[in-house]
C-alpha cells in the first residue's frame, strides 16, 4: 500500500466509483450511513504553486462529501447537484488533514439542501453548501447538472 | 477550429500541483471586451460514474480561470478565493471542448469581483462568480 492510499487512524478507505474522484483521492470515512464524516490527507497533487491546497480540490471534496450525505439521505436515488456556494476561511496545505461531517439541512420531494463546515485540527478553514435535485422526481430539461 | 485562429490554445497554465494534476488547460485570446478565455478537453479522468464531467471538475475549471483573470487583473500576485459560487445548468460530456468565459466585475482595492460561466459549442454548463481577496503588498 502506497503511502498516500495509507488510511487515516479512525477512517476507513472510501470506495471511490467516479475517475475524477478517483484521480484526486484516496478519500477516508467513518461513522454510520446516514452522520458519515469524511477526510482527505492534503499531498502535492492538491496544491498551488505557493504551496497551499487549492480551492478546486476543496470544491471537488465538498461535492463528493455532501453528495454522499444526500446518497445517504435517499438510499442513493439518482440526484445531480444544482448549485453550490463555498467560502475559503483559511489556507491548508500539504500533509493537513481535512475532515469534514455533512449536515443535511433540509429534504423536500425532489431537494436536498446540505451543508458542511471543514476544519483541519478543528479550525474551520471552509464551508459549502449545496442544492440537490433527485431526478427520478421527474428529469429537468434532460438531465442537468453534475450527477453524483 | 482553424490553425491560428483566436480559438487556437496558446498557452498552458497547468504546470504545477493540482493544475497539473487536472490539466491540462489552456489560455485563450481574450476577448475584446476583456473576457478572459480558458480552455480544457473533458478526458476519462474527469468523468463520474454517470458519463457527465464531474462537477468538482467544472468548479475546478471555473476557479483556475479566475484566479488568472484576477491575477492579471492586479498588480500583486498574492491572491486568493474568497467565496465563489457555482450553478449547473447542463451537464457536459466525455470529449466536450470546455472554455470558460470570465470578466472582472469590480477591482477594488482589496477584493476582485469576477463572474463567468463555462459553455460548450454556446451551450452553458455552468454560471459562476466569485470574490478573490488581493494581499497587501509587502
Amino acid at each position: 500500500m502506497s503511502d498516500l492510499a495509507r488510511p487515516l487512524t479512525g477512517f476507513a478507505s472510501m470506495a471511490l466509483a467516479d475517475p475524477f474522484e478517483i484521480h484526486i483521492g484516496p478519500v477516508f470515512e467513518k461513522g454510520a450511513r446516514g452522520s458519515r464524516s469524511f477526510a482527505i490527507r492534503i499531498d502535492e497533487r492538491h496544491v498551488n504553486r505557493g504551496g497551499v491546497l487549492h480551492g478546486g480540490m476543496l470544491a471537488t471534496f465538498a461535492d463528493l462529501a455532501l453528495g454522499a450525505a444526500v446518497f445517504d439521505a435517499t438510499d442513493g436515488a439518482p440526484s445531480v447537484t444544482l448549485a453550490m456556494q463555498m467560502q475559503f476561511l483559511k489556507s491548508a496545505r500539504a500533509g493537513d488533514i481535512v475532515q469534514v461531517q455533512p449536515l443535511l439541512l433540509r429534504r423536500t420531494r425532489a431537494f436536498l439542501f446540505v451543508r458542511g463546515d471543514f476544519t483541519v485540527e478543528d479550525e474551520a478553514i471552509f464551508t459549502a453548501m449545496s442544492t440537490w435535485k433527485l431526478l427520478d422526481q421527474g428529469h429537468i430539461d434532460g438531465d442537468s447538472g453534475s450527477n453524483s | 477550429m482553424q490553425a491560428g485562429s483566436a480559438d487556437d490554445p496558446y498557452q498552458e497554465i497547468s504546470l504545477v500541483g493540482f493544475n497539473r494534476h487536472i490539466g491540462p488547460i489552456f489560455l485563450l485570446a481574450p476577448e475584446d471586451d476583456g473576457t478572459q478565455r480558458f480552455v480544457f478537453t473533458a478526458r476519462e479522468i474527469h468523468m463520474n460514474s454517470a458519463g457527465t464531467v464531474h462537477g468538482g471538475m467544472l468548479m475546478s475549471f471555473m476557479d483556475v480561470a479566475m484566479s488568472k483573470t484576477a491575477r492579471g487583473a492586479s498588480a500583486t500576485s498574492r491572491l486568493s478565493t474568497i467565496a465563489l459560487s457555482c450553478d449547473f445548468v447542463s451537464p457536459a460530456r466525455l470529449g466536450d471542448r470546455i472554455e470558460a468565459r470570465v470578466r472582472v466585475r469590480r477591482r477594488a482595492r482589496s477584493v476582485v469581483f469576477l463572474s463567468g460561466e463555462l459553455v460548450t459549442e454556446e451551450r452553458t454548463l455552468l454560471i459562476g462568480t466569485g470574490l478573490w481577496k488581493v494581499a497587501p503588498s509587502a
